[in-house]
């Protein structure tokens, strides 16, 4: 079974996007490749939920970030080469070296340029499999690599190859033959070869970023485990981005966090559902250390837009997202559920009631975990008798002087902080609006 | 000085729209040419801020709207125009010197597309100037019954640019267009010298008066869709009277809108709306939002009748989300937008404000000082106006001692039974209806959370 996370939560916590700024897709977006982009776009849809396989996933971005600083092929005859490769035809060798003599006729005296292009693609397809071959033969045959080490090293070492070391210029007669066997006789290998390039050049770009941003891998765990642990969680987009640990277990499924407005209750929450999607994809995470035991999906609901077209006020809207939720969650899926403000499009009454009773219908999941944020501090108070499996935290706030300051450092407990209205007169709105065309930046 | 807002507003009324969405401008897009549609998007993207301009495209479109003109063009016509006129190399001039035997037999056989294309574009450009001198000799001064507006006081709304549509068209150089017959073949001799007049010489009076088309494509395009949609055509008041005054107005993507009436003046410049949840608070203030919007570019307006004293700018805060990017969390994104609101107001301009739910992203206590403080100082500026909603009547009870040119509005609930009915017609007044509670448990969240967990118990 696949790893459910369906678009509100791809946006809420902004993963996929290539050409969105700050999204997590162009984070890890650095590849060379057109295939390797592919591959990237084919990971991130698809997150694994088997933990062997996330494991080894894993090892492997780690093994690359150890042992690789740079990609190690030129980009200019890679591109040549993946379109050179990508229009093979089928024939026989006897119309392919008649059709080349043919180019290579119309060439000399047309100055047509279909020859030289096979010629060029030739030339570069030969480059790069010398450089490549020599990349793989530096890996460790017997690591995590070692199974594509071994099968590029008896591809190129095929003796139908052994020209490509030595010649450096061919006769028009030569091109034929060697554009036949790469594009004809061996095409079944070099798409091999290209598929172990792309994947080469995904957990390179994989581990450079993770070695620049100091991200760690989080080790995943049997289903059963039902337990999330990391001693240092930060967003992965944020620089200078501070670290909290957080744990929860069956146990104790259910962390209600307060603060006050820009202490970074959205930000935990966020990064919190970051690391689980990047862990899930055997991608590193930006959390110090971290074990997880795989989960079925994620859930989350922070910027809920409402929908006029269906008719949904935001409100409403909300009330959807939730039993959405509530209906994965009591359909037995083991699931990972974040809820920001919840009931924030309605009034205080309404919320508190609204609040309360469906954490206290979700917590009775054990199975599940769930990060709640709110306001409406009254709901910890009374949520927390009789339910040892509620975690409180919060993320307080100093006042220095009359500026509020944060340390997004989460404690323990629940706070009443609030400083909306400090906030305001800092930002000096009422004078402005007061005041007479003399403004001031 | 133009009409001001922004993106956020764009976005919340939803007047360019995205694709695959319904958006105003979509609505109001019947039209012909590619260059009327460049055009109405260059009117939403600036709206009016004076009244004589508005009044005047306004009276234009309802000219045509009442007499239902139709475009008298074929379209094919501008798209053949457009790709001639837009080739301006010189090389690709005809020259009255090359009509050699060679190039005589390759336009008898048709090889040349070069020139057909030169040829089929003279042609159009013709058929397009000798249509137009037509229209106007109907639909200048004169009514489509072909009596003369000379007579009335004012004369057609159309007159000022079919005067100056005219005088264009008068140039002794284009004389020969005239002329020519429909249907009748060009020598070659004749296409050379077209050419030269209309793509070369006279190219700015060609495209100023397709200018003028453009013009025309969109008041037609926009009188049908009033027709079509029954709107009305706002009535905008220069000077410093501060009123607005809107009978019926109703949200256009609706399918079965209701329609509400809104009154504002300078000593009654803020309305304070509460209701709710889906009582329609925000729908009537998207509805507000584009009729006005509408209004200020002297387009019909969703609404039964509208008078308004016209503005310098509209700002709605409907659908703020927030951004991690810039480090801003809701409530600052909600602080910073009123702040740049506030910004605007203290340049002294008159602007029509909407706040949907202010302060939603913070703490209750936070909220109610907050919603005092800022609505209060915002009913101090007289010259604008502002319409804002909020789920704290406590709020509203404390503005009603504190200020005494604030309405007070609410959308109300009826129960029947468990289900809530909601009328949407606004009503006088602070409201205290809350039925989130029933919304939750209609929707049976919780006993879908319970069944999951008997059904895990059991086995």
């Amino acid at each position: 079974m696949s790893f459910t996370c369906d678009k509100q939560t791809l946006d809420d916590l902004n993963i996929l996007g290539k050409y969105k700024p700050d999204s997590i897709y162009s984070l890890f977006g650095g590849v060379h490749t057109s295939g390797g982009e592919q591959l990237l776009d084919s990971l991130f849809r698809h997150p694994l939920t088997d933990p062997a396989e996330i494991n080894r996933r894993s090892a492997l971005f780690r093994y690359f970030q150890d042992s690789v600083t740079a990609f190690p092929l030129d980009k200019e005859p890679l591109s040549v080469m993946e379109n050179y490769l990508s229009t093979g035809g089928r024939g026989h060798w006897l119309g392919s070296v008649l059709q080349t003599g043919w180019k290579k006729l119309t060439n000399s005296i047309l100055r047509d340029e279909t020859y030289s292009v096979i010629q060029d693609g030739l030339l570069s397809t030969i480059r790069i499999l010398n450089s490549f071959g020599g990349f793989m033969g530096r890996l460790d045959a017997d690591g995590p690599y070692g199974e594509q080490v071994r099968k590029v090293g008896a591809l190129l070492d095929d003796r139908r190859l052994e020209w490509i070391k030595e010649q450096r210029r061919f006769s028009w007669f030569n091109v034929a033959r060697y554009d036949h066997l790469l594009r004809n006789v061996l095409q079944q290998e070099m798409k091999t070869l290209t598929d172990i390039i792309y994947h080469v050049d995904v957990c390179v770009a994989v581990g450079l970023v993770a070695r620049a941003k100091g991200f760690s891998y989080a080790h995943a765990q049997p289903k059963d485990r039902n337990m999330f642990r990391t001693t240092g969680l930060r967003h992965p987009c944020l620089e200078k981005a501070v670290a909290n640990p957080l744990s929860l277990w069956g146990d104790s499924n259910m962390l209600f966090l307060t603060g006050a407005n820009m202490a970074g209750k959205s930000t935990f929450m966020k990064a919190f559902g970051l690391s689980v999607y990047l862990a899930h994809m055997g991608f590193p995470v930006a959390a110090e250390e971290m074990t997880f035991s795989v989960r079925d999906g994620i859930y989350s609901s922070i910027n809920v837009p409402d929908n006029l077209s269906l008719g949904y006020s935001h409100f409403y809207a909300e009330v959807l997202r939730v039993k959405k939720v509530a209906e994965e969650v009591s359909g037995g899926k083991d699931l990972i559920v974040i809820f920001d403000e919840l009931f924030k499009g309605t009034n205080v009454k309404d919320a508190y009631d609204g609040t309360l009773a469906v954490s206290a219908a979700f917590s009775e999941y054990r199975n599940c975990m769930f990060i709640l944020s709110t306001h409406i501090i009254e709901v910890g108070e009374a949520l927390r008798v009789g339910r040892p499996n509620l975690q409180v935290a919060y993320l307080p706030t100093f006042m220095e002087g009359a500026v509020p300051r944060y340390t997004y450092r989460m404690q323990e407990g629940i706070t009443s902080d609030r400083h909306g209205m400090m906030i305001i007169e800092n930002e000096k709105i009422i004078d402005i609006i007061l005041s007479e065309g003399k403004v001031s930046n | 000085m133009a009409f001001i807002t922004d993106s956020q507003t764009l976005e919340d009324l939803r007047i360019l729209g995205k694709r695959g969405e319904d958006s105003v401008l979509g609505m109001f897009d019947r039209t012909r040419t590619r260059g009327g549609a460049e055009l109405l998007e260059e009117m939403f993207r600036y709206p009016l801020s004076d009244a004589a301009a508005i009044q005047y495209r306004s009276g234009i479109i309802r000219h045509f709207a009442t007499a239902g003109t139709d475009f008298p063009f074929e379209s094919e016509l501008f798209d053949i125009t457009d790709a001639y006129l837009a080739d301006t190399d010189e090389r690709t001039k005809l020259s009255r010197d090359e009509n050699t035997l060679g190039s005589r037999f390759n336009h008898l056989i048709g090889a040349d597309t070069e020139y057909i294309n030169i040829y089929k574009g003279v042609i159009s450009v013709i058929r397009i100037m000798q249509v137009l001198k037509d229209f106007l000799e109907t639909n200048g001064d004169f009514d489509a019954r072909g009596h003369s507006f000379a007579g009335a006081a004012n004369g057609s709304p159309y007159r000022a640019d079919s005067r100056a549509t005219r005088a264009l068209l008068a140039d002794a150089a284009l004389a020969p267009l005239w002329a020519e017959q429909a249907n009748a073949k060009l020598s070659y001799a004749k296409v050379a010298d077209y050419d030269l007049l209309l793509r070369f010489r006279h190219r700015e009076t060609i495209k100023k008066i397709l200018r003028y088309i453009y013009h025309l494509d969109v008041y037609l395009s926009v009188g049908r869709v009033a027709v079509e949609r029954k709107l009305t055509f706002a009535e905008a008041m220069a000077g410093n009277g501060h009123s607005l005054l809107i009978e019926g107005v109703y949200h256009p993507f609706l399918k079965h809108p209701v329609p509400n009436t809104l009154l504002m003046m300078a000593d009654n410049n803020v309305l304070f709306l509460t209701g709710a949840n889906m009582a329609g608070k925000s729908t009537f203030m998207k509805a507000l939002g584009i009729a006005l919007f509408l209004a200020h570019m002297g387009f019909p307006v969703p609404a039964g009748k509208m008078t308004f004293s016209v503005l310098d700018g509209i700002y709605t805060t409907i659908n703020l989300s927030d951004n991690l990017g810039t480090g801003a969390s809701h409530f600052y994104a909600e602080v910073l937008r009123v702040k740049k609101v506030a910004r605007e107001l203290s340049l002294s301009k008159n602007l029509f404000v909407i706040f949907d739910e202010l302060f939603r992203g913070t703490n209750v206590k936070d909220a109610y000082e907050a919603t005092v403080a800022i609505t209060a100082a915002f009913a101090e500026k007289r010259s604008s106006m502002f319409v804002i909603s909020s789920h704290i009547m406590e709020a509203g009870e404390v503005l009603k001692e504190r200020c005494n040119n604030i309405g007070f509005q609410y959308l109300p609930t009826h129960m029947n039974g468990h289900t809530p009915v909601y009328t949407y017609t606004l009503e006088t007044g602070i409201t205290a209806d809350r039925h989130g509670m029933v919304i939750i448990n209609n929707e049976g969240i919780l006993d879908i959370l319970e069944r999951g967990r008997q059904k895990k118990i059991k086995p």
